[in-house]
């Protein structure tokens, strides 16, 4: 296995389970078993009632593209080689919206409001990360 | 209604700089030191006098309060400065005005001051910049794992749903990038003075797509500061007072991005249809967008313009593309913007170049870039923050 080079997740008490999850598979956010509200990044509490009634809670992995961009410079020499890569905002269908890297998509295709589903890269044996694909081209 | 009714009790009375430029082989300190003594020149004002210093974008990137009273020989008793984030220029102001209001000081020098080009590492992306890895993301909406990086690329974000949701073009966004280079072409002081073309825009790079290369600002070495006092003191200074007329804060929290208004619908925002009302800067001042005569903003990037317009009520949401078209930002224009050059084409020095023009500006200063009768001026941005000044 070659060494992974690219940034790597700083884990914090807040976000400890949401990495948890993702190294089994699973993308799971806190939701507020008062008021409903599912929301990122992990806070301490629910942001909207302020209740401690905080689970976590696996998501359905569908959402949609809400904006995209696409690096021609990279800032870290590890992404050099990906170049042009794209970086894309996905809100989920639970609401908040995720940063990640659309895959299995050509950058002419990428548009706004194209649904998408979850993918799971592993990027390292601690690490892994919540990628997104087109919904058309490999559900079922 | 305000306990502390602050419209015009607080003054800029002096302004200064440092030569601004790409690699001035001068360190943030000392470009720092020349533009106190100049801005406290300009009001007649001694070494001694200054009791105040507010220094925006300090350490870890420009220079720190700290350092700078030492270094300087000033003699301080309320100081303080915020982190390396451009956008607190409004914020370090309403400070001062309170400060010199409440007595805690008399003269309060607030400024920025940074080598961008002495630095050891790369600061803005890349490994070097702490900016990505501030718990929960930070204000820019960063995040290196995804190769998420640089300020520009969150502005890239809402560039790219601003053309989607309101049919705009990175074509319709060159007409900013052109309007401040002419600008600058008529500012000695500015670094960008070659004129640009729509094309020259179309035809540069790509550094986050949609957002071109000159869709970005600078970045430079160089220093402003300007010196705020009561409005009573103010007027017995070597210059007019220029008076701080309407103030309004920096807001955060969950509604807010750091490169466009609520509703927008980026990063955790909520998506909606914004309506401005009659922003608190206006009912502070007591005046309205229509009675601005010039307007300047923090133009980190081309888009941030087309989002501060629609935030304060200038143009309705989607409306700032065809508003800023056929040189209605230009000076002549109906509503002349960043007469300095901006960010884009002046320099990078975090806003506080762009104070020391309203300055200018207002008292008749500007020579070939003057704007004819100017009364009243607005400072206000994306993030929400705002000044007015009026002419003393």
């Amino acid at each position: 296995m070659t060494t992974y080079t690219k940034p790597l997740p700083a884990i914090s008490s807040l976000n400890r389970p949401y990495w948890e999850a993702l190294k089994r598979h699973e993308l799971k956010l806190q939701r507020c078993t008062e008021c409903g509200k599912v929301w990122y990044p992990p806070a301490p509490f629910c942001p909207a009632c302020w209740s401690d009634a905080v689970t976590w809670q696996r998501l359905s992995g569908r959402g949609r593209v809400n904006s995209w961009v696409v690096f021609h410079q990279a800032y870290f020499p590890s992404f050099q080689d990906d170049l042009p890569y794209n970086v894309a905002e996905v809100e989920l269908e639970e609401g908040p919206r995720l940063l990640t890297n659309l895959v299995g998509v050509d950058l002419a295709e990428i548009r706004i409001g194209m649904p998408v589903e979850v993918v799971f890269e592993d990027v390292t044996p601690e690490i892994t990360l919540a990628k997104f694909r087109p919904v058309e081209q490999h559900s079922r | 209604m305000s306990l502390w009714d602050l419209r015009e009790k607080a003054a800029i009375c002096g302004v200064g700089h440092s030569p601004y430029g790409r690699r001035l082989n001068r360190s943030a300190i000392d470009l720092a030191g020349e533009a106190i003594r100049q801005a406290a020149a300009d009001a007649g004002l001694r070494r001694d006098d200054l009791d105040g210093l507010i220094v925006s974008f300090g350490t870890p990137i420009g220079a720190d309060a700290d350092t700078l009273a030492y270094v300087l020989g000033l003699k301080l008793r309320c100081y303080l400065q915020t982190w390396a984030h451009g956008r607190f220029t409004a914020s370090c102001i309403q400070w001062a005005a309170m400060a010199v209001n409440a007595g805690l000081a008399r003269y309060v020098a607030c400024m920025a001051a940074v080598s961008f080009s002495g630095l050891r590492k790369p600061m803005m992306g890349g490994a070097g910049d702490t900016e990505g890895a501030r718990e929960g993301g930070g204000g820019h909406g960063e995040d290196p794992v995804f190769g998420m990086t640089s300020p520009g690329a969150g502005a890239a974000l809402v560039a790219r749903k601003y053309f989607a949701r309101y049919g705009a073009t990175s074509r319709q966004l060159a007409a900013v990038a052109v309007a401040f280079r002419k600008h600058a072409a008529l500012n000695p002081a500015a670094i960008m003075r070659e004129p640009i073309s729509v094309e020259d825009h179309q035809n540069s790079r790509f550094v986050c797509e949609p957002l071109h290369l000159l869709d970005y600002c600078l970045i430079n070495d160089g220093a402003a500061c300007v010196i705020v006092t009561t409005a009573e003191r103010a007027r017995d200074l070597r210059k007019p007072p220029v008076y701080i007329s309407g103030m309004q804060g920096l807001p955060a929290g969950r509604e807010e991005f750091i490169w466009t208004y609520p509703g927008f619908g980026i990063s955790q925002q909520a998506e909606y249809d914004y309506e401005p009302g009659l922003q608190p800067v206006y009912q502070m001042a007591g005046v309205t967008p229509a009675e601005i005569d010039a307007l300047f903003t923090y133009d980190a990037f081309s888009i941030l313009v087309w989002t501060a317009l629609e935030r304060f009520g200038f143009c309705r949401p989607g409306e700032a593309a065809a508003f800023t078209q056929e040189g209605r930002i230009e000076l002549g224009g109906a509503l002349p913007m960043n007469t300095n050059g901006g960010l884009l084409s002046e320099a990078h020095i975090m806003g506080w170049n762009h104070q020391v023009e309203i300055v200018r500006q207002l008292r008749g200063e500007c020579g070939a870039r003057q704007i004819a009768n100017a009364q009243i001026i607005q400072w206000a941005n994306a993030y929400g923050d705002s000044l007015i000044y009026r002419r003393g």
